[in-house]
């Protein structure tokens, strides 16, 4: 699989995406985006590729209900604060919420 | 109206609730070759089919190619539009495709219709989404934005949804005047510009107010879907939640037109070049499946004055299936093609304004709309 490497700063941190959204990154299911910060991630994440952020945030700058995104083993909802200093080798993945019938 | 010419190509764009697929073929509408799944995944409310190579009219761009754009929407991953100028080989989204501001308070969950703008604006497109709001793009869908003489309009607050949702899912432009335009809500009713999108007159007179729980008398009312006729830009007809209606006077009135119909609850509605109308009645919204169980299209050849079931070949077993108020389209060819798809998956067609029907292969996912485009002739709704 291709990785695509941006280099923005300080720690490097991968970036998993489920295959329906792949066109929003040039057809790819894993980037690296460079941060300082969880949240600084996330924010580049979405200046980086500005079609992310209709279809992970809605009008509000809310997540959208059904969208997750585990910053290494937890969820983003779950955490108090968003200024984490990254780590090497930490992950994000992007993910649907189990939401069937 | 268009006579079949040799190298006419009918293209039938066929919207599913998982991906889109595609019919094409030439004027003779005979054989056809199916493409697809396209998008897979996406909902597709919502697609326009528009040809590059005829300059001026209605369906055509302003950058020489043929182009698909389709309105996607996921329920995890929300709305945008895609645009395919290869035929749906390869697609790019819009990154500007509509949205509504936060201050707005109004959320964006589907794009329901895409439509081109007068032939007198090349370039000028509409959107209409749900929640229900209308969106233009002068620059061939680059960009998009809110067309506020609607979403501020006085009544907004009484605006409530159908079993579809707050959708604005009908858009008319008037071919003899680019500053008139309608638009359908459901359940809201019948909008009326005429003055570009500045401002807009509710054109509910004669239809009823169901119980929709609104207060405003002036809303409330569940209109399905609303058919320009092609010859006079006075008459419309109306598929309504009740009932069939028709117009003579623009949209500020409405008489109903049931005459023959075994019932008046129905979702599409269309009309071809010459003036036939087409409705597929259903049983009452509490059952909203084809009346006995039988598949039957009904046309009217004089006004909506009568109507009576059209032609041969629909299936005879039982058939306890809808079709939505999008899934019913017809072509611009003489005779017209007429196209619908089910509820469950199947499309049928008719390649003589309805006298003879056949299905086209397959079974796909729920079918949301359909439109055909006869991409070296006029595309049409």
């Amino acid at each position: 699989m291709e990785k695509r490497v941006l280099s923005m700063g300080n720690t490097g941190i991968e970036v998993n995406l489920p295959t329906i959204l792949r066109d929003c990154v040039g057809g790819n299911t894993q980037v690296t985006i460079e941060a300082g910060t969880l949240d600084e991630a996330l924010q580049r994440l979405c200046t980086t590729y500005p079609l992310l952020r209709i279809h992970l945030y809605d009008e509000t700058a809310q997540l959208r209900p059904h969208v997750l995104i585990f910053y290494n083993e937890e969820s983003t909802r779950w955490l108090e604060r968003l200024d984490i200093p990254l780590q090497p080798g930490d992950r994000l993945e992007i993910l649907q919420a189990v939401s069937g019938g | 109206m268009t006579t079949a010419g040799k190298t006419d190509k009918v293209s039938v764009l066929v919207g599913t609730t998982k991906g889109a697929f595609f019919f094409h073929s030439d004027a003779g509408r005979r054989n056809w070759e199916l493409t697809g799944p396209h998008l897979d995944g996406w909902e597709i409310y919502s697609l326009l089919g528009q040809s590059g190579n005829t300059n001026g009219h209605s369906g055509s761009g302003s950058n020489g190619h043929d182009r698909i754009f389709a309105g996607t929407s996921h329920f995890v991953y929300g709305p945008t539009i895609r645009v395919s100028e290869d035929m749906g080989e390869t697609w790019t989204q819009v990154e500007a495709s509509p949205r509504y501001g936060e201050e707005s308070g109004f959320k964006l969950n589907r794009i329901w219709q895409i439509v081109p703008g007068h032939r007198t604006q090349p370039g000028t497109l509409y959107a209409g989404v749900d929640e229900a709001g209308l969106f233009a793009s002068h620059n061939d869908g680059t960009t998009w934005e809110e067309v506020t003489g609607l979403s501020r309009h006085h009544t907004r607050s009484e605006w409530g949804p159908g079993n579809g949702g707050l959708c604005l899912h009908t858009i008319l432009v008037d071919p003899t005047n680019a500053q008139r335009m309608w638009i359908g809500i459901s359940a809201v009713g019948v909008f009326r510009t005429d003055d570009g999108g500045l401002t807009w007159k509710v054109c509910n007179n004669g239809l009823p107010q169901g119980p929709t729980g609104v207060r405003n008398q002036e809303v409330g009312r569940c209109v399905h879907k609303i058919v320009l006729d092609p010859a006079d830009a006075n008459t419309l007809y109306c598929q309504f939640h009740g009932g069939v209606f028709k117009s003579t006077d623009a949209a500020d009135s409405w008489q109903p037109i049931e005459t023959g119909l075994p019932g008046n609850f129905g979702f599409p509605m269309g009309v071809t070049a010459n003036g036939d109308l087409f409705v597929i009645p259903l049983e009452s919204d509490m059952q909203r499946h084809v009346k006995d169980g039988r598949l039957l299209v009904y046309r009217s050849r004089d006004g909506g004055e009568s109507w009576a079931p059209a032609g041969r070949g629909l299936p005879e077993q039982p058939q306890y299936v809808g079709v939505l108020r999008d899934a019913l389209a017809v072509d611009s060819l003489n005779p017209a093609g007429i196209y619908f798809g089910t509820s469950m998956g199947e499309v049928f067609y008719s390649p003589d304004a309805g006298e003879n029907w056949d299905r086209l292969p397959g079974q796909f996912p729920r079918i949301t709309m359909i439109k055909a485009w006869v991409r070296d002739g006029e595309e049409s709704a």
